[in-house]
């Protein structure tokens, strides 16, 4: 029996080629959507954990200030603990490459003469004097040096908020040997320098600790907390693991819930190839059983095959998913040090549970598709697998029930969330499920409905229509393949299209001023770059600003959440309309802010923690814990966790004095913005800043965000493509299927053309039907995703907006790709000779 | 290789981290002798204009720099000591860095202290190195009374000071880690006394293989020790070195014999023995301090030292020299250990280990004086001690 599948599955293999590589690369599209983005996903924590090994080695506990920086003095109090075995301070500031767009180094300040062993210890020189007194030495890693032509000895130009300052590579040492997922873009330098050139002294971001052998680490870590005081935190390196993997947990969700819905669509298609495979091999089955074959060994051969598919789907489907996370992993470690100010996937590593889980996929999908059908085709009898045939005779007659099942899933969903079960976080995803669960149960009936009143006048589109209902037992599962995957597309097009208006209108509202001023280096929110004190002066005094507005922002805590939290010159004339209020009075909010020194939050937090006007909101300050009251919710669109906005005043009282981090500047009447910036470009050539108009502000925005979403799009067009690889295969079912049938015509005089003709024209016509389900599920899908999932995960208020011209546009490509993927079997179809005609048939 | 540690029984990631913190030790410790920065740095001269009390104070411009304080003790009920105390400056820059952080520095502050029971046989070692910031450690400015200061070793709260007092010094170490803990005071019996003319400390045949040395031979002794959790008041004798210079070694010297012995006559005795790549004596010198506090110095030639004994460390595998006969004149003294093990391990700097203890001096079979000895550059791996 071995040596007959053996010789079987070659010669099927030669027989039907396109069917055979149509269903592999089905379970490799399936395999890979989900791989890539776990591959992503897991690699974005591992690169902050990666990070956090190359930083801090084998530390047992880190303390972190609640504020960006901690003062060094608590330095000695870590080191006068019993239980400390060895503790040392980092001073780490992230800095841009001069000439390069978007480029940040991480550079470690580090005490060079602590007697600990850290990840860098290649990094210490034989020349102490040098690492001292050198101006900007500082140890690169190799595979940066070499990627930018650099030797030791060359001076590197790098901006640390608005200073410029010139690096000298003093060594190259390879940090990625001790810790392979670091970042090859670290830089290690003495604590003094680094703290003179790029920061200030007195502070520190970190100290980590080395825990004496046999002593209770979480002891210690109390101990500590307790001396230190709340302004810190004490935590194990599990611990700032979890904090980030919360931090950005929504982010991933979101990755693995679309992944999810690609294996969904990537499951349809891999059922689709197998009922193909199984419709070719039916008469050959009737053979081998009608000869004596048990309907066990059938089963087996049935099964097989399968499992040999699904398996050089997943081989096919690793390199597709590696190559998928290889190709879209700048733009999720864009998001990441965006949005998050994490650290960037700089390698990508893969995990050997990830296997498993491709193996798992493709394989364990394969068979699941297959089982129904093998345990179907194995209980036959001889002569029903001989005679001519169809698969799912019975769909057509169930067609009402299994509607009826998917009305019942809509229904049982939407009572449970109406009932209580919006209160879930996850109550969104509960809500997609059922939607995509349901709606390829309503398909066959909706085939069914939308073809029934289809009137045949000749032998073209309609006839084709018409033969696509007919036709439900197989039609039924590409159009509803295609129908998950359109619906996926649809959702997520409108969701993004209206998340992407409504942050325009936001960004035209709130960006009022005429030019934005940020150090070069500033990452994003929550980053310390910072300007210098003269530069701000020198702005505010210049020929045709009116006012400037200064920002100075930083992350806080408030109980175990990170905010971000911006401090502004809330009375600035004319800055009121920054903020559009979701919550509170205009006037009265504003007043409390300015002078009771109140906050106003972003909607991210106040959703999340369910905190409105009226309610308060405790925050880190500097000696403890202050409940700032609530003056308003502001329309915020934070991927953090939450914001609030302070009056610089407070933020001097609470946090004590800071340097600002951007300047906004408004403009005497009738001065041209674009005229001003270049003015002040001019004005102040030799500092690190950047200097953009309100629109190049705006425009920057836009294309975060969708640099943001780049991948989900990846995401529609994988799904998009398996949907399409469904119907070449349903559409080569339905020409084997059909022989007989396409036979008849041939012999009653149809032309090749003509054959040729219906077979394109179902191909099109399942399009429209999936098409028309799509749209549908899709609207549906995107409301939940517009007003459950992301009010859930992110709390941001998103307004309904049509993109027209992009669903317009996917319509006609899924129509023409409909199309071009019924060109195949259609060809094959009108190849058929009117002696294929059976006895039987006549 | 000529540093490699050779201390197999330390395991796992310790050794690891020893390891690479030897490297660091080493760099350190040698970059005067390959680095040839003597023109940066001021170099011994035999011409040194000594001014005291200034000069008990850091001497900011010379690479290495120590306050070296060794005794005998004995409490209330009998029980006998040995100790060491010492404070060394290790200079990184003759000059400090310009730069707007509290963590700019040129020195290093590193501080040795061990306690010998001689009841027990125990002996304890306790370290710090920090670098010199405000926060971590540094050196007093005359006339503040503080000498010298720096954190205790990590898991200790307290400090480690060196003051003077006026007439001599106080000093105290502690290691909350260990429970050990030295806290005393001092005043001199003997005047301050020059090692080699005018303080002018030869090292070897090279110009700048010099320190300047000087010493207070007798000191009266009191305070307190704490050993294993026990505390004992305690009274007797010290001895104190301050040395100071640059590139005092020659790159051939790998280690050295030195002695520093307290006669019952009232004299005292201090000779060093500089051992090159093959053991033989490279350099020697010697003071013999008379009972009035008139020195006589000691060429090589004009005294003899005989190894007696040995002991190999069961830490190290470091094979010390444990008796000698030494020959100054007609004198022919024998010293003997007090205790075998009195190896200082460091552990913060990899293979620094050397063997600094307490020693009795006979004459004829009777006991004469005590005093301490220092032995380094034994064992396949070790960095002499400065």
């Amino acid at each position: 029996m071995v040596r007959y599948f053996l010789k079987a599955m070659g010669a099927h293999f030669k027989a039907g080629r396109m069917l055979f590589v149509l269903t592999v690369f089905g379970v490799a599209l399936g395999v890979a959507s989900v791989l890539s983005i776990q591959i992503i996903n897991q690699n974005a924590l591992a690169a902050f954990e990666g990070s956090m090994q190359a930083v801090s080695g084998d530390a047992d506990l880190s303390v972190l200030g609640r504020m960006p920086t901690l003062p060094e003095s608590l330095y000695v109090d870590v080191i006068g603990d019993v239980g400390v075995a060895a503790a040392w301070p980092l001073y780490r500031v992230s800095v841009a490459l001069a000439d390069r767009e978007r480029f940040y180094l991480e550079v470690i300040g580090f005490d060079f003469f602590a007697p600990v062993r850290v990840p860098w210890d290649g990094g210490r020189p034989g020349d102490f004097s040098d690492v001292l007194a050198r101006p900007g030495w500082a140890a690169f890693t190799p595979t940066l040096a070499n990627e930018m032509g650099w030797a030791v000895g060359d001076s590197v130009k790098i901006y640390s908020g608005s200073r410029a300052v010139w690096l000298q590579i003093g060594a190259l040492v390879d940090f990625q040997k001790l810790s392979p997922l670091a970042s090859p873009k670290v830089v290690v330098m003495d604590i003094a320098q680094a703290q003179h050139l790029l920061g200030r002294s007195g502070h520190v971001h970190q100290i980590d600790i080395r825990v004496k052998d046999g002593v209770d680490v979480n002891g210690v870590r109390d101990r500590l907390q307790e001396k230190l005081g709340v302004s810190v935190q004490v935590v194990t390196p599990e611990q700032r693991s979890r904090q980030t993997e919360g931090l950005i947990s929504a982010f991933r969700l979101n990755l693995t819930a679309l992944s999810l819905i690609s294996l969904f669509v990537g499951l349809f298609l891999v059922y689709s190839s197998t009922q193909a495979s199984l419709v070719r091999r039916r008469a050959e089955f009737g053979m081998l059983r009608s000869i004596g074959t048990t309907r066990r060994q059938v089963f087996g051969l049935i099964v097989g095959e399968v499992v040999v598919v699904g398996s050089l789907g997943v081989v096919l489907g690793l390199v597709l998913g590696y190559w998928g996370a290889k190709a879209n992993v700048d733009v999720v470690s864009s998001t990441l040090t965006n949005l998050y100010l994490l650290e960037e996937i700089s390698t990508l590593q893969l995990s050997p549970w990830l296997f498993g889980v491709a193996g798992l996929i493709g394989v364990g999908g394969a068979v699941l598709g297959a089982l129904l059908p093998a345990v179907d085709m194995s209980r036959r009898d001889t002569r029903s697998l001989l005679s001519a045939f169809t698969l799912h005779e019975k769909i057509g007659s169930f067609a009402p029930h299994l509607c009826g099942i998917g009305l019942g899933v809509f229904v049982v969903v939407g009572v449970w969330f109406l009932l209580g079960g919006w209160q879930w976080q996850h109550a969104g995803f509960v809500l997609a499920v059922g939607l995509l669960t349901g709606l390829p149960l309503l398909t066959p009936m909706a085939i069914h409905v939308l073809t029934r009143g289809i009137q045949i006048r000749s032998f073209g589109l309609a006839y084709s229509l018409k033969s696509v209902g007919a036709r439900l037992q197989t039609t039924a599962f590409a159009v509803a393949a295609l129908a998950i995957a359109v619906s996926m597309l649809v959702g997520i097009t409108l969701m993004i299209g209206s998340f992407r208006e409504t942050l325009n209108v936001w960004i035209r509202t709130t960006v009022v001023a005429d030019v934005y001023v940020t150090p070069s280096s500033w990452r994003g929110q929550g980053d310390e770059a910072f300007l210098e004190n003269d530069l701000i002066q020198a702005m505010r005094n210049f020929d045709g600003v009116r006012a400037m507005d200064q920002l100075r922002g930083f992350l806080v805590y408030s109980n175990d959440h990170r905010l971000a939290l911006a401090g502004v010159d809330i009375g600035v004339p004319g800055g009121a309309s920054r903020f559009t209020l979701l919550d509170g009075d205009f006037e009265t909010a504003f007043e409390q802010v300015h002078k009771d020194g109140w906050v106003l939050i972003g909607e991210t937090l106040a959703r999340k923690q369910n905190l409105w006007v009226g309610d308060s909101v405790p925050i880190y300050v500097m000696d403890g814990v202050h409940e700032f009251q609530i003056a308003g919710v502001y329309y915020d669109y934070n991927a953090q966790g939450g914001a609030v906005v302070l009056d610089l005043k407070t933020v001097e009282k609470y946090w004590g004095p800071g340097s600002i981090n951007s300047v906004a500047l408004y403009l005497e009447p009738g001065v041209d913005t674009e005229v001003m910036v270049d003015a002040l470009k001019a004005e102040f050539e030799t500092s690190a800043m950047d200097i953009r108009s309100n629109k190049r502000l705006r425009d920057e925005a836009m294309m975060i965000f969708d640099q943001t979403f780049a991948v989900t799009r990846l995401l529609q067009g994988i799904s998009l493509l398996i949907a399409v690889c469904g119907i070449a295969l349903m559409l080569l079912v339905l020409a084997r299927e059909q022989v007989s049938e396409l036979a008849l015509y041939r012999a009653i005089g149809a032309t090749r053309r003509q054959v040729f003709g219906l077979f394109v024209g179902k191909g099109l016509g399942m399009g429209l039907l999936g098409l028309v389900m799509g749209v549908v599920g899709g609207i549906a899908l995107a409301m939940v995703l517009i007003f459950v999932i992301n009010r859930a995960y992110f709390g941001w208020t998103i307004q309904v907006y049509w993109p027209w011209g992009a669903l317009v546009e996917q319509m006609v490509t899924i129509l023409g790709v409909s199309v071009l993927a019924s060109l195949y079997p259609a060809l094959k179809a009108s190849k058929t000779p009117a002696t294929e005609l059976g006895r039987d048939d006549v | 290789m000529m540093f490699e540690g050779k201390r197999q029984k330390v395991k796992g990631k310790r050794k690891d981290r020893r390891k690479a913190l030897f490297i660091v030790f080493c760099i350190w410790f040698f970059m005067g002798w390959t680095q040839g920065e003597a023109e940066e740095w001021q170099i011994a001269v035999p011409d040194y204009e000594w001014s005291f009390p200034q000069d008990h104070w850091a001497r900011e411009g010379y690479k290495t720099e120590w306050w070296y304080f060794t005794g005998h003790l004995k409490s209330e009920n009998g029980r006998e000591f040995g100790y060491q105390f010492t404070f060394f400056r290790v200079g990184l820059l003759p000059t400090k860095p310009d730069l707007d952080s509290d963590w700019a520095a040129n020195n290093l502050i590193m501080g040795h202290a061990a306690i010998s029971d001689l009841e027990t046989g125990q002996h304890y070692f306790s370290e710090s190195i920090h670098r010199v910031t405000p926060l971590l450690g540094g050196f007093g400015v005359y006339p503040d009374t503080l000498l010298a200061w720096s954190r205790g070793p990590v898991g200790t709260q307290d400090r480690w000071l060196l003051r003077w007092n006026g007439d001599a010094f106080d000093f105290s170490a502690v290691d909350a880690g260990k429970d050990m803990r030295i806290d005393l005071r001092t005043r001199p019996k003997k005047s301050l006394i020059f090692q080699g003319p005018k303080g002018y400390s030869k090292k070897g045949v090279g110009e700048s293989a010099a320190s300047q040395y000087y010493s207070f031979t007798r000191l009266e002794t009191e305070g307190s020790v704490t050993v294993a959790g026990e505390t004992f008041d305690v009274v007797g004798e010290s001895w104190m070195d301050k040395e100071f210079g640059s590139n005092q070694l020659d790159e051939n010297q790998v280690g050295w014999d030195w002695f520093s012995l307290q006669l019952d006559d009232g004299r005292e005795v201090m000779l060093y023995v500089l051992r090159d790549k093959t053991n033989a004596v490279d350099y020697a010198r010697g003071t013999i301090v008379l009972v009035d506090g008139q020195t006589q110095y000691l060429k090589r030639d004009e005294f003899e030292i005989q190894e007696t004994g040995s002991w190999t460390s069961p830490e190290t595998d470091a094979i010390y020299p444990a008796g000698w006969i030494i020959k100054v004149g007609d004198e022919i003294l024998t010293v003997q250990s007090e205790m075998k093990n009195q190896e200082n391990q460091a552990e913060l700097v990899g293979t620094l280990f050397y063997w600094e203890g307490a020693v009795r001096v006979l004459r004829a079979g009777k006991k004469v004086g005590r005093g301490y000895v220092e032995l380094t550059g034994y064992g396949a791996g070790s960095v002499p001690g400065l």
